[in-house]
């Protein structure tokens, strides 16, 4: 995914699941949205259908420094590089 | 140190409507809120029972989405109660979030659609390399979802309590809430309870031949507690809460006390899970009226917990017939709207204060020929004009658990 297509996804998913219309790009999420820890679990949800790969743990564990949009862009595009480098690690995932 | 305990605002979504003058009209009029079952493309096809109290009115609920994100049917019923509770009580912000008041506030079994979603889960083939399972779905279906979805509404800080038996759910709520309350380890209580529309519940008593099922053409015509043709219960939903604060300070803040708790009781069988049992009743019924320091002579009006069984209505009549002879007039409110499992007894509250502020006793729906073995109390069979100074809410659950409530119409 280009960059500019994980904006539009995310945006979409702030706007629909979140019901946060058009968040600023450096906007601190938890402060301006009260978008909290369980937000962010079901953002992590919504990322692993995106990229159509389910995250690691430690992935997972990455997310949790996020705080604002340009993070979560920054964060999706990595795991979509190294998706597409092919060097991914999807844990132990049923056939 | 003992206080008394008054009720000072209440709430209730029912199958017979949710404000107090919409219930009003249900009951004089003599309206059923039971309709047919729905489709759920689950269970319903299997279940023989047709029949459902079923709340289909609109309800224009505008929660924001930091607390809709934890709740799931069953808190959206809890916090809508709890919420025009609060707003018409008067209490300021600062009391409700001191410390000084508590919840005490239950369901049945948490959230049982937002549990059937995870369920799916197991056995769904789309998402299944995902993590479906929603971050939220245990703060939504969870047994205490209710009271405390009520506590981060209004950031709540005082006791939890979240009774989770069955049908003595929210009797218990309030008995325990009333008991906080006298012996002063919480200045006011926020008690309830709540269930959502579920076929699961209805599958169970089902299953174990307690629904009625001769009805389902003619909902309107079941249950028929203590009545000769009844056939069995007829589940159903709903929400109710009451505040419950101290007397004086409620007097001092010039509240609108609508009445007083003044006794409590709640025991067990202490054998069988399912079989009413007529001691543990009794006993009930009698420690009841201990706590409340009253003669059995001093009740006017029993709110039974008359499910319309075979059994439990025969073993309750003769418990009450034993405790209290001919005397107080008795009505199966669950005729109106099927038995709405953790939410009757304080539904049952509410429509009983309601009908001590109004002056009459509504009738059991449905009772046109007492079965003989239930005659030996003085069912009220039509509409009567009657002032209520003292009543008995009475409700029995699986699991042996039985609780009974005397209010005192509010005076000085």
């Amino acid at each position: 995914m280009t960059r500019d297509e994980i904006r539009v996804e995310i945006i979409r998913v702030f706007n629909e699941l979140f019901e946060i219309e058009n968040p600023g790009n450096d906007d601190d999420l938890r402060e301006a949205y009260e978008f909290d820890s369980i937000d962010a679990i079901e953002l992590l949800g919504e990322i692993e259908i995106m990229l159509a790969s389910p995250l690691t743990q430690s992935e997972k564990k990455k997310a949790m420094e996020i705080r604002t949009i340009n993070d979560i862009i920054d964060y999706v595009e990595s795991l979509s590089l190294t998706r597409s480098k092919g060097s991914s690690n999807p844990g132990n995932i049923s056939p | 140190m003992v206080r008394r305990v008054v009720i000072t605002e209440c709430a209730a979504i029912t199958p017979v409507g949710y404000s107090k003058d919409e219930i009003i009209k249900h009951l004089i009029e003599g309206i059923s809120g039971v309709k047919k079952l729905r489709i759920d493309d689950l269970l319903s096809d299997y279940i023989h029972c047709g029949v459902f109290g079923t709340i289909d009115y609109p309800i224009a609920y505008d929660f924001k989405r930091q607390h809709r994100k934890t709740m799931g049917p069953v808190s959206y019923y809890a916090c809508q109660v709890a919420k025009e509770v609060l707003k018409k009580s008067g209490l300021n912000n600062d009391f409700i979030t001191s410390g000084k008041l508590g919840v005490a506030f239950g369901s049945t079994h948490g959230s049982p659609s937002v549990q059937r979603e995870i369920y799916k889960t197991f056995f769904s083939e789309s998402r299944s390399e995902f993590a479906s399972i929603g971050a939220v779905d245990y703060l939504k279906s969870m047994v205490h979802t209710t009271a405390v979805n009520i506590t981060k509404m209004f950031g709540i800080t005082g006791r939890v309590i979240s009774s989770s038996t069955a049908c003595t759910t929210s009797s218990q709520s309030i008995g325990f809430g009333y008991e906080m309350v006298k012996y002063g380890l919480q200045d006011a209580m926020l008690c309830g309870g709540a269930d959502e529309y579920d076929t699961t519940t209805v599958a169970v008593f089902d299953n174990l031949l307690a629904c009625s099922t001769e009805f389902n053409d003619t909902p309107h015509l079941t249950p028929r507690p203590f009545d000769v043709q009844r056939d069995g219960l007829v589940v159903g939903e709903g929400a109710g809460a009451v505040l419950l604060e101290e007397y004086e300070s409620a007097k001092k803040r010039d509240a609108n006390i609508l009445g007083e708790i003044i006794g409590f009781s709640c025991n067990n069988n202490g054998g069988d899970l399912i079989l009413p049992n007529i001691d543990g009743i009794t006993q009930t019924i009698r420690l009841g009226l201990k706590d409340a320091d009253i003669g059995a002579d001093s009740v006017d009006f029993i709110s039974a917990h008359a499910t319309a069984t075979k059994m439990g209505d025969v073993i309750e009549a003769q418990a009450m017939g034993r405790v209290y002879g001919d005397s107080p007039v008795v009505t199966g409110l669950k005729s109106y709207m099927g038995h709405t499992m953790g939410s009757c007894g304080v539904i049952e509250t509410i429509i009983t204060l309601y009908m001590m502020h109004e002056g009459f006793i509504a009738p059991t729906l449905n009772l046109d020929t007492v079965d003989e073995r239930c005659a030996m109390v003085k069912h009220a069979k039509t509409l009567i004009e009657s002032n209520i100074d003292i009543a008995a809410i009475q409700n029995f659950a699986f699991g042996g658990v039985n609780t009974c409530l005397i209010l005192r119409k509010a005076g000085p």
